[in-house]
């Protein structure tokens, strides 16, 4: 045991360091998830309601894609659109947290050779890590627990209401284990994340390719297993233990990785690089492009293949919705509409959500490099503020068009090879590319926070997470049609079922740009950040 | 010719801290100019004012008689800056650091950049994460010598290097100082300030409590001198200006005012003197006179220093 030497001091760091952001992230994420379950029940108050929603979502493969298998739709009950309103969301939630708490306390302390302070010290081998699993897991039974008791407190049924709770937890352990592993991949925590993001993103479409065949695609992914304990149809509890040997598993993975490199390096070492900077990149314009490149291109692979996915599934829309009458009634409604096309409007949406990350996380790069110092020496030459920041920004509003595009581009070509029509293509990629407005006023609001102050940036991810909300649960919880209206993409019309219209796509781009334009004017009054 | 930097009364707070408290600088052309202090005296606040990274709650600030703060890119274009805490882009090799910080500043003399890099003994093929402090240090070093900039601004500019790399570094300012070119240097290193520096301004609690040349200020301490006389020199004591006089036979050590040491030593040629040795003051000296309040605080005794 001492390779784990130090473990309790180090969990203690841990949970000192993190007295404020574990609470934010178990409050954050505990309220979401236990307020989504009270709002359901006065939605569905009775069985002709449920059976309804069963109905509805049963076999249509989109809402699978972003829901679940839909166990127990069959003989419907409250609990069971519970599992299909929040389960996957959660699912994700939690790994994320999971993901960024692990990757904190293991590669990102040794990134800041914070590792190699507190290893001087008598603290074995793997007691960093073990620390980081211990209490991100703990972090993860607790997230479980409130979640439980809250089901329980809002009458929904005792047994599924700890199934689901703990589906939650053993996620969690999953993507924990998964993490520790990238960390000693990694040779650094930027690099740590984009692997488990990549795990995360596997796990998510393993799922969605096993729900919507019935696959056994789905039991190589730890949301899989989650969701194979059917809370509330016919409860099952070994898929938990599948998550649980797999995190054991993982973490000893992790632990042998770490005796197999050396401190600060990863497994995977970088190669050498060239001695002179490319002519391309001496100029601010060509420094952004270079440092957001890598970035820039993972989201758009990223999208490509999420829009292949949901283009894949196009033809089937039809398919389902000959053999589901209920389902045909509600979209009859849509008169004169074309099934496949409906069903991509809403996907292009849910697509320009996603970019939308790219977006802000392209402009947060400018706090990141002025909060790390980065940006003096730039500002100490002959470089304005103004072009600083425009260079980034320019990355970030081409990077969007890239990254919706790209979005588009994969439900286009997918569509086209099921349905044999190349011309899907063209009109696709331009459908996806009016959600682009939209998904740069989420932009420019993170461009008015961070100019600012670049303390206040982070809050633009809030405005993502409201659009997200709105836009995923504003059907559900019926909300009234002034607080969707807070999403810039509620906004847009529903291309390629809808007509194009142009008014609202000129009013969103008049607010983006006065979004970044306000941001701009206060960034060139403010001090430039002071470690 | 006008001064290339001119602050007078600069004010900067930071909630209620204040970090600059009325602050005077003034660096002429052609001057290498120290700016010493202890940490957190203010010196990168002020470095990063006269850049117009910061803007001064008052006071006034000018860079090549410009305002900083509205011309910001124009002079920029005139000055090289070195941050003293070299954070670079971990995914970026030096090589490429030094080309895209140099070349932002609008060119960089390429044979002079591949003699520095060779003289700092640089890999600029390696990514910046996996640089050590002293070699992060070096990138930025080579990114900023390698301009043919008028104004070199260099915030402890030496943190981290080894002493052959501090030698490198010091022929290096020589050089530039040879060329005509003026040079900020901050720094709490004294010995480098004493060997680079024409002038100096000593900073404390973000004022500026002394400056002038090295020769100026050590007419404000005290040269220390051990003399052996034929007549004991026991008569000095009470002088005006001696301080410290320990007398042993003919053997005398002791202290003297820097501006009394004219009529001290007509005094002691009176004495027949048979061996003198003098230390003139060291920048240590003064700079420890000038701290030696926050040392007693400190529990250190000045005078020992």
């Amino acid at each position: 045991m001492r390779t784990l030497a130090g473990l309790g001091r180090l969990v203690r760091l841990a949970l000192r360091r993190d007295r404020f952001r574990l609470p934010v992230w178990l409050v954050a994420l505990g309220g979401t998830i236990v307020g989504s379950a009270a709002s359901l029940p006065p939605v569905y108050p009775d069985q002709e309601a449920i059976d309804t929603y069963a109905s509805l979502f049963g076999d249509n493969p989109a809402l699978v894609a972003f829901a679940g298998p839909g166990h127990g739709f069959d003989d419907p009950n409250i609990g069971v659109i519970l599992v299909n309103e929040v389960q996957l969301w959660t699912c994700i939630g939690v790994a994320l947290m999971s993901i960024f708490l692990v990757n904190r306390h293991t590669r990102q302390e040794e990134d800041e050779e914070r590792t190699e302070v507190v290893r001087a010290n008598p603290v074995g081998r793997h007691a960093p890590t073990a620390a980081a699993v211990l209490v991100v897991a703990a972090a993860n039974v607790v997230l479980a627990a409130v979640c439980g008791v809250g089901f329980v407190a809002l009458d929904y049924p005792v047994v599924g209401s700890l199934v689901l709770a703990a589906s939650f937890a053993a996620c969690g352990l999953a993507f924990t284990g998964i993490a520790a592993v990238t960390a000693q991949l990694a040779s650094t925590s930027r690099a740590s994340l984009a692997f488990s993001s990549v795990a995360l993103g596997a796990a998510f479409t393993l799922r969605a390719i096993g729900d919507i065949s019935g696959s056994w695609h789905r039991w190589l992914s730890p949301i899989g297993w989650s969701q194979g304990v059917r809370a509330f149809a016919d409860e099952r509890w070994w898929p938990l233990a599948i998550a649980v040997a797999f995190t054991f598993a993982a973490v000893a993975g992790a632990f042998w990785l770490s005796t197999r490199r050396d401190l600060g390096s990863g497994i995977l070492a970088p190669r050498p690089g060239p001695a002179r900077a490319p002519r391309w990149a001496i100029r601010p314009e060509g420094l952004a492009l270079r440092l957001q490149r890598g970035p820039l291109v993972a989201w758009m692979l990223g999208l490509f293949t999420i829009g292949a996915l949901y283009g894949s599934i196009g033809q089937d829309v039809d398919e389902m919705i000959e053999e589901n009458p209920t389902l045909a009634e509600f979209l009859a409604q849509l008169e004169g509409v074309d099934l496949a096309d409906a069903y991509f409007a809403t996907t292009l949406v849910l697509q320009g959500l996603l970019a939308a990350g790219f977006t802000i996380s392209s402009v947060m790069r400018l706090r990141g490099e002025e909060v790390a110092g980065r940006a003096d020496p730039v500002l100490g030459g002959p470089v304005s503020r103004w072009r600083w920041a425009a260079s980034h920004l320019a990355i970030a509003g081409f990077g969007t068009i890239a990254v919706v595009g790209a979005g588009g581009l994969g439900v286009g070509v997918a569509y086209a090879i099921v349905s044999g029509d190349a011309g899907e293509v063209v009109r696709l990629v331009g459908a996806s590319l009016v959600t682009v407005p939209a998904v740069l006023v989420l932009g420019g609001i993170a461009v008015a926070l961070y100019g600012a102050s670049p303390r206040l940036a982070a809050v633009a991810w809030a405005g993502l997470a409201a659009a997200v909300l709105v836009e995923f649960f504003g059907e559900l919880l019926r909300l009234p049609g002034w607080l969707r209206a807070i999403s810039p993409l509620y906004h847009l019309p529903g291309v390629p079922a809808e007509a194009l219209r142009p008014a609202p796509l000129l009013v969103l781009s008049a607010l983006a740009v006065a979004l970044v334009a306000g941001g701009l004017a206060s960034f060139r009054r403010r001090d430039i950040a002071v470690r | 010719m006008a001064d290339v930097i001119e602050c007078i009364g600069l004010v900067k707070t930071f909630g209620s801290t204040r970090a600059l408290d009325g602050l005077d600088l003034t660096v002429a052309p052609g001057e290498v100019h120290g700016f010493l202090g202890p940490n957190g005296s203010g010196k990168t606040v002020t470095m990063r004012i006269v850049l117009g990274l910061l803007r001064q709650d008052s006071g006034d600030a000018r860079l090549f008689g410009g305002d900083p703060w509205q011309d910001a890119v124009a002079l920029h274009r005139r000055l090289a800056y070195v941050p003293g805490e070299t954070n670079l882009w971990p995914n970026l090799t030096g090589g490429e650091i030094i080309d895209i910080l140099g070349e932002l500043r609008g060119g960089i003399d390429v044979r002079r950049r591949d003699q520095l890099v060779e003289r700092f003994d640089l890999d600029p093929r390696k990514p910046a994460r996996t640089y050590s402090k002293g070699n992060r240090q070096k990138v930025a070093l080579v990114a900023g010598l390698s301009s043919d900039a008028e104004l070199l601004i260099l915030d402890e500019p030496t943190a981290g290097l080894d002493p052959l790399m501090e030698a490198v570094f010091q022929d290096c300012v020589l050089d530039a100082k040879a060329e005509g070119r003026t040079v900020l240097l901050s720094s709490h290193i004294l010995a480098e300030v004493e060997k680079l520096c024409d002038r100096v301004t000593i900073i404390r609690r973000g004022r500026a409590v002394q400056h002038g040349t090295l020769d100026e200020l050590r007419h404000l301490t005290r040269t220390t001198i051990t003399v052996e006389t034929r007549e004991p020199a026991s008569v000095l004591a009470g002088h005006p200006g001696v301080h410290d006089l320990v007398v042993d036979g003919h053997r005398a050590g002791f202290d003297v005012d820097s501006d009394r040491l004219d009529e001290v030593v007509s005094h002691l040629a009176g004495l027949g003197v048979v061996a003198l040795t003098s230390n003139p003051p060291t920048l240590e000296e003064l700079f420890l006179r000038h701290y030696g309040d926050e040392l007693a605080e400190a529990g250190v005794d000045a005078d020992a220093g």
